[in-house]
């Protein structure tokens, strides 16, 4: 469970309509919703990363206390065991691992929201409370459960995301080959182990 | 053989608390100097306060036999640059250096069009506190910028699919990777193509910075900086590489070269020579109070010329590639039985004090693993609100000022060993107890490196260490 305590909040005066916090927020939470507008912000999906008012050129956005913290969660018992391992397995990531180090959620969190019906990373967030930190890291574990469960990943307009997911499993027999001392087969097996 | 402790200046930020009263200050508190310890780490040219000319003159050496022909005056050239480099030694030194290669260039090859690229981590407004504070916009003519992990990317086509860089890091004819020596992520980069690690890094997208630190092995991460270097892409735009040597002494000098190979062997041998003996010596620490107190988070601060990182996993050789710490995105989790080690916390920080530290890169772990004092309101309350660290202050306490905090860690650890990492090189800022440890430490710290584990590390990395120190005789 994660609780989300502060929220995004726009200095309209300030603002200058470049939409640069629209592409940056995890969750589609800030848009500029046509030329010349200035930034909105929708409460109920901002998980308050510090994105959108890192990322603006004049300052127009900071964070704020919420009135009451939002809190995002998923429960795990909502799922068959077996279906979350299975789906982890698939995705070559342990269930225990973290999948937000920032909001201490673990992959089977992930795989829950996943299983229960998200189809992007801003789903998973919004579900999970994953990507109110950094940001970053979460993004790959989220990609990978999604693809590992079927869902066909849309990237969005603008820059948002990417949709990349080399993991070591996927370099080839003839990469590996090619770049020795690189400890790609041996990490393998270290990951096997765990 | 005990002298002052000289901490480091702290730049001002937003993630950051105003600097206040030094742990150097505090009573008892010495300075131990590492070339008493170790008289063999590689001399200095320049400590922090020190003449910058020298510094300039060492980046023009480097310089001199660096092919910069594929230049042409009417080319755009970005010098490409990371965050950290600005946090070594209060960062006039790596600014200095950066500043002369954009001299150099223009006066070899005519070029006029020379930009400056600040990369940055998770401190969004880092690069523009950079570049205000060394006022690096007025010495590249208004042509200074800060890039973001999270700015508009660009494909870079690699051996194991596309992968992104930032797209500003790239927009121009040639880039010139201007970097440092410092050990910085050993964890990650385990001195397996250490000079081309910011290609994953700093000058990636946040993806492909996740797929380096998620999606591989705590040996095989920097395969993703390789690829990325390696690529048409890069290699369409790569010139040289110009490097601040570092050893825990001080700066050692500059290299510079267009073979990232060559470059990235001498600075690994270098790694090894400067950094070996200290690092395991960190690892005879058996109790202390560790004490944050400089620029920058808490992982990265420096104490006597080396990251905290390296106390928190001292129990690891990360030079020895048979030792396994389970890395990020296959961390920090409970872990069966039988499986891998994970990448610890090093059970002789008995208590930690956060005296002054930035925020930025999530670091719940030390809270949850070391009793933690954090000194002072305005620290406690960024760190409350900080995104990256939810839960971080529900596992700590907060003190008034640092004399309480340093008398509570000491009720609660019940040593009067302190470390201090305070940005210092040179010396470590340390309690008189803990020194006369290390002193009687250290000699067989030094007959363990250069017996055992400096052979095992140049083997591993298929360099005969018999050959090596045939050539340097």
């Amino acid at each position: 469970m994660v609780e989300i305590r502060l929220l995004a909040y726009v200095i309209k005066k300030l603002c200058i309509s470049c939409g640069a916090c629209q592409n940056v927020c995890p969750t589609e939470a800030i848009i500029v919703p046509r030329k010349k507008a200035k930034a909105k912000v929708f409460e109920s999906k901002c998980i308050a990363c510090p994105n959108c008012s890192g990322i603006c050129p004049v300052d127009a956005i900071i964070m704020v206390p919420r009135k009451e913290p939002l809190r995002l969660g998923v429960q795990s018992m909502d799922v068959d065991e077996v279906k979350i391992k299975e789906l982890c397995i698939k995705a070559n990531l342990h269930p225990h691992q973290w999948l937000c180090i920032c909001g201490t959620i673990r992959v089977r969190e992930g795989a829950v929201a996943v299983l229960t019906g998200a189809k992007s990373p801003e789903e998973i967030s919004l579900r999970t409370g994953a990507r109110a930190g950094c940001t970053a890291y979460c993004l790959q574990p989220m990609l990978r459960l999604l693809k590992a469960h079927g869902v066909k990943v849309v990237q969005p307009k603008g820059y948002r995301w990417y949709d990349t997911t080399q993991t070591c499993w996927d370099v080839t027999e003839e990469i590996i080959k090619k770049y020795p001392g690189h400890f790609i087969e041996e990490d393998k097996e270290v990951f096997r182990k765990v | 053989m005990h002298g002052k402790a000289s901490p480091s200046f702290i730049r001002k930020s937003v993630y950051g608390p105003a600097p206040g009263p030094r742990a150097a200050e505090l009573p008892g508190i010495v300075g131990l100097e590492l070339r008493d310890l170790f008289p063999d780490i590689p001399k200095e040219i320049y400590t922090e306060g020190g003449d910058l000319s020298v510094i300039r003159k060492a980046t023009e050496n480097a310089l001199k036999n660096v092919n910069m022909d594929m230049i042409r005056p009417t080319d755009k050239v970005n010098i490409l640059s990371s965050q950290y480099g600005y946090q070594i030694m209060g960062g006039d030194v790596y600014a200095e250096m950066i500043r002369t290669i954009k001299d150099v260039v223009e006066e070899r090859t005519g070029c006029r069009n020379i930009r400056l690229r600040v990369t940055t981590g998770f401190r969004i407004r880092e690069p523009n506190e950079i570049i205000r504070h060394y006022k690096l916009n007025e010495y590249f003519h208004g042509k200074a910028l800060g890039v973001r992990p999270i700015d508009k990317g660009v494909p870079i086509e690699t051996e194991i699919g596309t992968l992104y860089g930032v797209a500003q890091v790239y927009d121009a004819d040639w880039i010139i990777h201007a970097h440092h020596g410092e050990l910085r992520e050993l964890d990650m980069h385990r001195m397996i193509n250490r000079a081309i690690k910011p290609f994953s890094m700093s000058y990636a997208r946040m993806e492909t910075r996740a797929v380096a630190h998620m999606n591989f092995g705590p040996r095989s991460s920097n395969f993703v900086a390789k690829v990325i270097f390696n690529s048409p892409f890069v290699q369409s735009k790569f010139t040289f590489g110009c490097f601040l040597l570092t050893s825990p002494g001080g700066i050692i000098g500059v290299d510079a070269g267009n073979d990232m190979e060559r470059l990235d062997r001498r600075l690994m041998l270098l790694g090894f020579k400067s950094y070996g003996k200290i690092r395991e010596l960190f690892n005879e620490i058996r109790e202390c109070i560790a004490v944050m107190d400089a620029t920058g988070e808490p992982r990265y601060m420096i104490g006597g010329g080396m990251t905290f990182g390296n106390l928190t996993e001292a129990e690891l050789d990360l030079f020895d590639l048979d030792k396994i710490p389970v890395s990020l995105g296959y961390g920090l989790y409970e872990r069966p039985a039988g499986a891998p080690k994970l990448k610890s916390i090093n059970p002789a920080i008995k208590a930690l004090v956060l005296n002054h530290m930035w925020l930025g890169v999530p670091q719940l772990e030390l809270a949850t693993h070391i009793p933690t004092v954090v000194v002072g309101r305005e620290l406690a309350d960024l760190l409350r609100d900080d995104p990256m660290n939810h839960d971080f202050m529900r596992h700590v306490v907060t003190s008034e000022n640092l004399g309480t905090a340093m008398e509570f860690a000491r009720r609660i650890s019940q040593t009067d060993q302190v470390i201090v990492f305070d940005g210092s090189f040179g010396a470590i800022t340390l309690s008189a107890s803990l020194a006369e440890h290390l002193i009687a430490r250290a000699p067989e710290v030094s007959r363990r490196v250069e017996e055992q584990l400096m052979p095992k590390w140049l083997r591993q990395r298929g360099i005969d260490p018999e050959e090596l120190s045939n050539r340097n005789h």
